[in-house]
Parts: C-alpha cells; sequence; structure tokens
C-alpha cells in the first residue's frame, strides 16, 4: 500500500490487530479507527475482469475444459498483443508460446481434478497468456485479467514459461484474488505469495505425479541460467537457501518466526517472509506423506476458500483455520500435523482452534 | 492525490524497482539522490518528474508479482512514498533509476 505519511509511522495491519486484542482501550479504539482506515484503503481486487481487447474472445470454457489463448506481445509491452494459439489448436513452433499453452492446461488440470475448482474465479474464466512481454524482461505476473511471461535476459534468467510451478503461481494470484483477495503487503501480502507457491509447486508435482519425498520443492527451478549459483527462486522445504551468488545475493528467505523481515522494500517482504508459511506447508505435507495435494493441498484450498479468512489474515489467523479445516475434512493425525507444521516455524496455536 | 513536499539541500530521493515474481534485492538496484549535491536546474527537473508521478502512486502496485517503481522521499520534516506501477512509470523516472540522472 501507500503510505504518505513518513515510514517510521506506519503499523501493519497485524500490529493494529495485536493491540486491538491486547491494548488499553484508548489503545484498542485507535487501533481500530486506523485499521478500519487501512482497510478501506486496500479493497479486494475480486474476481478478474476482462479488458476491451479481450472482449471478442470466448469468455468461458465448459466445465473441465480450459479455454486457453496464447498471445506474442512482440517484445512491447502492450498486452495481449497478437493471438498465436487457441484452445484446441495445434503446437505454433514457438517454444514460450508453446510452454504457455500447455502450462496453462496442467494449472487449469490441477485445480479441477483435484480441487474440483473451474478456472481462476470456479466459473470458467479464460486463461490468456502472453508471452515475449518486453526486451530480455525478467519477469511473469498476473495483471488481474491474464498471465504475462517475459523472455529473461539471457544472463540471470532464462524465459519464465519453462518454469510450470511459475506460471501455476501467476494463476493462482487470479484465484486468490476471487477468493480471499489476501492484501498485498505485510503478513497477508506474504500468504498470499506462500499460496501462490504451495499451489504452483503442487501443480508441477501433480503434472509429474511426484511425492512429497520425490518433489524439490523449488520455486523456479528452470529459471536461472547456468551462470548463476543457485537452484531456484525459492525453495519451500529450506528457504533462504534457494540461491547464494555475487551478482544476485543470498536468498533472504526466513525459515521460522524469529527470523521475520520487518522491511518497507518488496510491500512489507511479501516475497520474503512467504517462506514461513511455506516451510510450514512443507512440514505438514511431509508428516502426512504421500502426495501432498491429496491431504495438504486440500486443507490449504480449504482455507483459501473460506469466507472467514479475512484480506488482512496473519499467519497466526490463517494457521488457525488450517488446523480447522484439518480437523473438518480428515481427522486427529492430519490436524496434529498441520499443528506441528505451524509450530516448528514459530507458530504456536495454544488456544482452543476456530 | 498528494502534494509534492519542499524538498531542499537535506532531501534525498531514493528510486528502487521492486517486486515480480523473482522478487530479488539485488536487482531493485536502489538509485539515491541528494539534493545537496544537485544545482538548482537539477533539483526542477527531478521534482518535476516526481510531480508527475504522483498522480500515477497506487496502493494495488505490486500485487499479482507486478513490478513497480518505489519512490521514498526524505526530507526536514518527513517521508513520503510513491509507488508507481511499472507500465505507467514515465520514461524519465525509469531513467532517473536506471542511470542515477535525467536524460
Amino acid at each position: 500500500m501507500t503510505d504518505s505519511r513518513p515510514l517510521r509511522s506506519f503499523i501493519p495491519p497485524y500490529i493494529l490487530n495485536r493491540i486491538i486484542a491486547h491494548g488499553s482501550e484508548p489503545q484498542r479504539s485507535a487501533a481500530m479507527l486506523t485499521l478500519n482506515h487501512v482497510r478501506s484503503l486496500l479493497p479486494n481486487p475480486g474476481p478478474p475482469v476482462r479488458g476491451p481487447a479481450q472482449a471478442l474472445l470466448p469468455t468461458r470454457g465448459k466445465p473441465g475444459l480450459a479455454q486457453r489463448s496464447v498471445y506474442d506481445a512482440q517484445n512491447k509491452m502492450l498486452l495481449p498483443g497478437m493471438v498465436v494459439r487457441l484452445e484446441g489448436q495445434a503446437a505454433s513452433g514457438d517454444p514460450a508460446v508453446d510452454e504457455a499453452y500447455d502450462a496453462l492446461g496442467a494449472s487449469y488440470d490441477f485445480f479441477w481434478k483435484v480441487l474440483g475448482r473451474d478456472s481462476i474465479d470456479n466459473q470458467g474464466f479464460a486463461l490468456i497468456g502472453s508471452v515475449h512481454y518486453g526486451q530480455g524482461y525478467e519477469n511473469a505476473f498476473w495483471n488481474g485479467a491474464q498471465m504475462v511471461f517475459g523472455d529473461g535476459d539471457g544472463e540471470i534468467f532464462q524465459r519464465f514459461t519453462r518454469s510450470l510451478d511459475v506460471i501455476a503461481h501467476e494463476l493462482a494470484h487470479g484465484v486468490t484474488e476471487s477468493e480471499a483477495g489476501l492484501i498485498y503487503s505485510n503478513q497477508s501480502g506474504a500468504l498470499n505469495e506462500s499460496l501462490s507457491d504451495v499451489f504452483g509447486v503442487l501443480t508441477k508435482q501433480y503434472a509429474l505425479s511426484h511425492t512429497v519425498e520425490q518433489a524439490d520443492w523449488l520455486i523456479g527451478a528452470d529459471l536461472l541460467t547456468p551462470k548463476i549459483k543457485g537452484k531456484g527462486l525459492r525453495s519451500m522445504s529450506h528457504p533462504g537457501t534457494a540461491y547464494d551468488d555475487p551478482l544476485l545475493g543470498k536468498d533472504p528467505q526466513p525459515e521460522h518466526m524469529r527470523k521475520f523481515v520487518i522491511t518497507t522494500e518488496d510491500n512489507g517482504g511479501v516475497h520474503i517472509n512467504s517462506g514461513i508459511p511455506n516451510r510450514a506447508f512443507y512440514l505438514a505435507a511431509r508428516a502426512l506423506g504421500g502426495f501432498a495435494w491429496e491431504k495438504a493441498g486440500r486443507i490449504w484450498y480449504d482455507t483459501l476458500c473460506d469466507k472467514r479468512l479475512s484480506a488482512d489474515a496473519t499467519f497466526d489467523a490463517f494457521a488457525r483455520l488450517t488446523v480447522d479445516h484439518a480437523g473438518k475434512r480428515f481427522g486427529a493425525r492430519e490436524v496434529s500435523a498441520v499443528q506441528q507444521g505451524w509450530a516448528q516455524v514459530g507458530i504456536e496455536l495454544s488456544v482452543e482452534v476456530v | 492525490m498528494k502534494n509534492l513536499p519542499d524538498l531542499g539541500d537535506d532531501s534525498v530521493v531514493r528510486v528502487s524497482r521492486q517486486g515480480g515474481v523473482a522478487a530479488i534485492h539485488s536487482l531493485s538496484r536502489p538509485r539515491e539522490i541528494e539534493f545537496a549535491q544537485c544545482d538548482i536546474s537539477q533539483r526542477t527537473r527531478i521534482c518535476s518528474v516526481l510531480e508527475g508521478c504522483l498522480p500515477l502512486d497506487s496502493g494495488e502496485s505490486g500485487r499479482g508479482d507486478q513490478r513497480f517503481y518505489q519512490i521514498e522521499m526524505r526530507y526536514k520534516s518527513g517521508e513520503m512514498v510513491l509507488k508507481v506501477p511499472e507500465d505507467q512509470a514515465p520514461g524519465d523516472l525509469v531513467h532517473l533509476w536506471d542511470k542515477g540522472q535525467l536524460p
């Protein structure tokens, strides 16, 4: 969020929530007023909306069938670009186009076959991807209506369509905006990022039929060039170990609450502190064994779709709901595994779960 | 809309490019411009760029891994932060971030 006041006066919503829970009456009143103001500044963007440029496209697919279209931005930064491949058409011969097409299909399949979700909005939202965005563009993103992929600079990053988990990560941002709408700053923003990593990595594991033991638990393992000393952008199993390179520096992700990073960078460290819930998910999945999407993934998805999950949720609030859903959908063993996962990253759920 | 504060000798403007799925600190390449080191013409031009960024400041900057330019202005009586989405960033702001000076 944007803050025109001095940075030192900025109080993240999770701290306001602590004041509301534990402060004196005047402190609670002031914190509540501030929190309401912050919430009014940060509305949930809600389900995706098609821009006028996409209005001519088929708007929705039939349940269970993806409706994909892939565009070539032709190294410009204008979206969506020239259409290259529509649903059902043969491969184009352009690796970026075909990788995007296949990965969008794999991501749709994961959400449909595993979670019963019909695309981003659960109503068959047509999936649009643009490749060759910009020149040497080092990013992939979801803009609220479509996914966009750069070619990478060739020095640090290869083309972003190489990574199935990154493409699924971007699609999952649309899912999160359609559900809890987690505010993209501080702890709720780190949860937003973590959920994209969770569903991104699960999409890859599902496509490869990997068990929790077989999976690499890396985000963007295919992105870094051989010149970079790193194995990916993030490690969900061991946050903080994905890269250590003279150019990039060291992976800054913490794996435990005692190393939580307070920063004004990166919207309050949304890509940094996501390491904590990422590892909690990994630990829960690892304890449950088998395929991570069958239990841990289902629990996290149930939590994302729970109306009790507020847009400014803290790690603690999210964790409590995961434990609640572990009990509702499964049983005591799953509740224990999820509780232990959070406890091992420093989030102790000592009180009765909701 | 916000108003640009008075930026005098003691002011520092920091511009960094943030966000992205590969949010890596070293790639944000922050630039710090100390007004004490700038002549009046340079200050005027920088302030003109910053004025142009005021209406572009967006609370949604960064969501969904979109990149954005973060402008931090530190001055005598406080600080102000603007977040400008990459796809709306003026060319002069990008140049200021990239080269540390205006074209």
